[in-house]
């Protein structure tokens, strides 16, 4: 009699808490929705605001809160946020962090879902991202989403004062070197240190090694950094020196000197654009950007690095990955482009009227066809933190005379070695 | 009897609320944390238990050593140090009386007032190479520039200088209350037997403020041992690039936190972070055993 | 009384400066006032620096012009007015404020209660239960965030106010700090306000507590300046927007990426530099009259 009740209670209970649950995700769905700080000030958060209102007006009753985070707040926060259940729903991060994401288990295989969606939209994206967000058959853990390439930013009135001719291209490193003496001569700084990040020192390595030659296999825990083409950029490392400011290229003392033209060349991503803009208008400053030189004629430089946006194993992930496949979809990254010039994965966006005139996304694009990948390979394995900072000790040391640049790539290879092995 | 077992409630009534929160918050946590050190410990998938493996890897690894040895150095300049201007500072104020007295203890405590993160910005600026603060002020004097924060024979000493700079004023007002608290008659006494300013103070000063020195002495030390805002902020600042040229500037706490979360090693961090506690332990029980060989005052 | 100890500790280290003074300045009180002057300038001319940084005309490079002295107030009021309406400034002011008198508010009254039992009495189990917290004060507190921060989210407390707080409270130094100070309390004036009929609470409430007042107001300083700067708690326990501290709003200025340039970066550093400095001003006058005050002793 007892079991007899109760189960015929049971469906209709059964009903009433799928339809509540119904009615309840349809009414009260937050996403916590995380961005890199950039994303979330002025022009940017403003054209992000809109994307969030145009999917919460197809979505009824989903709030979702936009919440702009410094790089390491990002990554730590994801980390801790993992490890609680209680991190963002949708989230950004560089590509580069990914595999210390999926180890902490923040992002959530989402191949499934990216194959129900339609054909058209997957083919908007750029193939190599797309490759690099699923490491595994069947297991995808991103959708690509902005991008970068490096550029090398000249400041004119310290060239022309020094006598150099600024219309003819920089032929390759010699010729790079020769220009700094003119500059120097005229008692202003070439460049920032360059050994002293392991994105500046890319961008000298790249001038000579070719993308399999960076990064590391983890398999076989080697580092693949080529030692000969290694000993070429320290030998060059070593003749920058006397050029050199002293400073990071990322510390902002570089960016005022450049403003101020006392410096010549500074090389960097497409986003410190928009405060030299701000000095072009207040302080006339002149300036322009070309491709990174590489040692020797027709050999391209620089660095690219990719964002992207992954989605937390967590109850409202569906919903979220239809938020992280809105944001960039064409329509919305062609808005985000042509507002702000910045460079991203959708390459059909890329490839827009609006946006293909931009004449710094169109370097940007330039750049990133040729330009090395920041810290492959991506997804597979975690890079210890002493990895990098061995390279950049490495090349300081080189450039300080501490070393022969022969004997620094041996040594080198060998720690990066040890350092992957030990791991 | 009746009586003395109501007041033994009372202490515990009074006791409870600070002990309570002691317990959830900081016993609770703690207990976890050392548990999680025998786990390979990854918040998603399930841990496993691998014994001692956390502890040995980080006993082996060389950023361990580098740090163990950075924080070595550390701890022998800059506690000694620091307690030696912050109390060079407290009687240079003590000196002084009335407006003048006020305004320097002001002045000097001003660094403590100031949040980590801006100090930092500032120092940055003024160790910038080639024409920061400092270096233009050494260029005034025909010295070349000096690469203060990536030069590795100066880094340390660069960072200890706005360290100190940071925490003297904080001691220099702890040293200044006991000071405050030294019976004025003692220095008359010392005065008419014909003592020296120096005298007064190695024989009168120094004997009267000892509890206080001893806190001092102490709580320097121990922070001094967990050092990391400072480093970090002076160096890369970020999970991905800290330590500094060469490791330089690498102390425990931040190869710990940096294995937590920049390589997402929590066991590693968990296991790290009881060595480093052992270690800090031990001072503090030899730091507590001298007070009671050389006397309490 | 206070005039009188002043005067002597005037005379105390310089045997020779009352009578001096009279006539010309000797040179050890003009060295010493040299000295007193230079360490000041050094404390504060970062301070100073800063502002001139916010108030002088932007585009001009602070590392060619150290920018000694302040050259525009309209370009510093414009910079000031872009932090507020840009970012959620205010907001976080509010969350800061908040979050740093509560914690001091719990700390002072938590701590004094336990150190008054620790300082002035003998119970059975206190040895053990000291041991056990100055064990706290050994403990480096990053060993402690991971766990910490679970246990504030199995509460539910994320992005709370009691999450920012509550964890904080049990603060083993403040303990310490307020023993040392509440043992320097005659135990005959406890005993008296006891034969006069206080029960425990009230000889806590109405004799400790006024004794300790200097140590107070040192350590609810001390309490002020950790929380104002602490940056990582709030960073993991409160990580939505609307909860966002002073020390997470300024980091998003200071992120290397970030589109700004570094009068706005001054800027925010210098807007979270001024609650402290201001509560620190006004405090200070009673630091001196709480050390006046505490002759009691002599």
């Amino acid at each position: 009699m007892f079991l007899k009740a109760s189960f015929s209670i049971a469906p209709v209970l059964a009903g009433m808490l799928v339809t509540t649950g119904v009615a309840h995700a349809q009414e009260n769905v937050v996403l916590e929705y995380w961005v890199y700080s950039d994303f979330a000030q002025g022009e940017a958060l403003k054209l992000q605001q809109t994307f969030i209102n145009e999917f919460v007006a197809k979505h009824p009753g989903v709030t979702i809160n936009i919440a702009g985070k410094g790089d390491d707040d990002l990554l730590s926060g994801q980390i801790a946020g993992a490890a609680s259940g209680t991190g963002p729903d949708v989230f950004m991060n560089s590509t580069s962090a990914g595999s210390s994401l999926v180890e902490a288990g923040a992002l959530k295989n989402i191949y499934a879902e990216w194959m129900a969606t339609p054909e058209s939209f997957r083919a908007q994206f750029n193939k190599d991202l797309i490759a690099m967000c699923t490491p595994k058959p069947e297991t995808m853990y991103c959708i690509p989403y902005t991008g970068y390439g490096s550029l090398m930013f000249r400041n004119l009135t310290v060239l022309e004062k020094a006598g150099v001719d600024t219309k003819a291209p920089i032929r390759d490193w010699a010729d790079w070197l020769s220009q700094m003496e003119k500059v120097k001569a005229s008692g202003k700084y070439g460049v920032p240190d360059m050994a002293q990040n392991w994105a500046s020192f890319l961008n000298i390595y790249s001038g000579v090694a070719e993308a399999s030659e960076w990064g590391a296999d983890f398999d076989t825990k080697k580092t693949l950094i080529n030692p000969e083409k290694y000993a070429k950029a320290a030998d060059f490392l070593q003749k920058l020196k006397p050029f050199s400011t002293g400073t990071n290229v990322n510390d902002q003392a570089t960016r005022d000197l450049f403003i101020s033209n006392e410096l010549a060349f500074y090389v960097n991503g497409p986003w410190v654009n928009p405060p030299l803009e701000q000095a072009a208008k207040a302080s006339g400053l002149k300036y322009d950007w070309v491709m990174v030189p590489g040692a020797t004629e027709g050999k391209k430089a620089g660095v690219q690095g990719y964002e992207f946006i992954g989605v937390a194993p967590k109850a409202n992930a569906k919903l979220a990955f239809e938020f992280a496949a809105f944001v960039t979809e064409k329509q919305q990254m062609i808005r985000w482009a042509a507002a702000l010039g910045r460079y991203n994965s959708n390459v059909e966006s890329l490839a827009d009227p609006s946006v293909s005139g931009n004449p710094l996304l169109a370097a940007t694009a330039q750049s990133a066809r040729t330009a090395l990948y920041n810290k492959p390979p991506f997804f597979l394995g975690t890079f210890p933190n002493s990895y990098w900072s061995a390279i950049t000790d490495n090349a300081s040391a080189v450039a300080d005379g501490q070393m022969t640049p022969d004997e620094a790539a041996a040594d080198l290879v060998e720690e990066l070695n040890e350092i992957l092995a030990d791991d | 009897m009746s009586s003395k077992t109501t007041r033994s409630i009372a202490h515990y009534l009074m006791l409870s609320p600070f002990m309570l929160l002691f317990a959830v918050f900081f016993l609770y946590p703690i207990v976890s944390g050392f548990f999680y050190s025998f786990f390979e410990w990854n918040a998603a998938q399930s841990s496993q238990f691998v014994g001692l493996a956390n502890y040995t890897k980080v006993f082996t690894s060389r950023s361990f050593e580098k740090a163990t040895w950075n924080l070595l150095v550390y701890v022998s300049i800059t506690v000694p140090l620091g307690i030696f201007v912050a109390l060079g500072l407290a009687l240079l104020v003590d000196s002084f009386s009335g407006f003048w007295a006020k305004f320097f203890r002001s002045a000097f405590f001003i660094p403590v007032v100031m949040p980590l993160f801006l100090a930092a910005t500032i120092w940055r600026w003024i160790y910038a190479p080639n024409f920061g603060l400092m270096n233009t002020v050494l260029s005034w004097f025909g010295m070349p520039s000096v690469q203060f924060l990536t030069d590795t024979g100066t880094m340390l000493y660069a960072m200890i200088a706005v360290d100190i700079w940071v925490s003297a004023g904080f001691n220099m007002v702890i040293l200044l209350a006991g000071l405050k608290n030294v019976p004025r008659h003692y220095y008359e006494a010392a005065r008419l037997d014909g003592a020296s300013t120096f005298q007064q103070i190695v024989h009168v000063t120094l004997p009267s403020i000892r509890p206080v020195l001893f806190f001092v002495i102490t709580y320097g030390l121990i922070s001094a041992l967990q050092v990391f805002d400072i480093p970090w902020l002076l160096t890369g600042s970020s999970f991905a690039e800290y330590g500094g040229r060469a490791n330089t500037l690498l102390f425990p706490v931040m190869d710990m936190m940096g294995r937590g979360f920049g390589s997402v090693r929590f066991g590693q961090a968990s296991a790290y972070g009881f060595m480093l506690t052992i270690l800090i332990v031990c001072v503090t029980a030899v730091m507590f055993a001298l007070r009671k060989r050389f006397g309490d005052a | 009384m206070s005039t009188i100890d002043t005067s002597a500790q005037t005379t105390s280290f310089s045997p020779a400066l009352s009578e001096a003074r009279r006539r010309s300045p000797s040179f050890a009180t003009v060295l010493k006032w040299i000295l007193a002057v230079c360490i000041a300038i050094v404390a504060v001319f970062p301070i100073w620096w800063m502002f001139n940084v916010v108030f002088s005309e932007p585009g001009v490079p602070i590392s060619i012009n150290p920018r000694l002295y302040p050259t525009s107030l309209g370009a510093g009021l414009n910079n000031i007015l872009i932090i507020f309406t840009e970012t959620d400034y205010l907001r976080a002011y509010y969350v800061s404020v908040m979050y740093t008198l509560l914690t001091i508010a719990g700390i002072l009254l938590f701590s004094s209660m336990a150190a008054f039992e620790f300082a002035q009495f003998e119970f059975p189990g206190k040895k053990l239960l000291f041991g056990i917290v100055m064990l706290s004060l050994m403990v480096p507190t990053a060993v402690t965030i991971i766990p910490t921060y679970l246990l504030t989210v199995q509460l539910g407390w994320l992005n709370t106010m009691q999450g920012l707080i509550v964890p904080g409270l049990a603060s083993a130094f403040g303990l310490f700090m307020l023993i040392q100070f509440m043992k320097n309390i005659p135990s005959e004036m406890i005993e008296a306000a006891r034969l006069d009929g206080a029960n425990h609470f009230q000889i806590y409430w109405h004799v400790a507590l006024p004794l300790s007042k200097n140590a107070l107001i040192t350590l609810a300083i001390l309490t002020f300046m950790k929380t104002w700067g602490n940056y990582i708690w709030p960073l993991i326990v409160a990580p939505s927007p609307h909860m966002y501290t002073v020390g997470q709003v300024v980091g998003l200025f200071n992120a290397p990426y970030s589109h700004t340039t570094v009068d706005i970066v001054m800027t925010a550093n210098l807007l979270a530099a001024v609650p402290p400095l201001v509560f620190f001003l006004i405090f200070q006058r009673q630091i001196v009259e709480g050390i006046a005050h505490s002759g009691t002793k002599g």
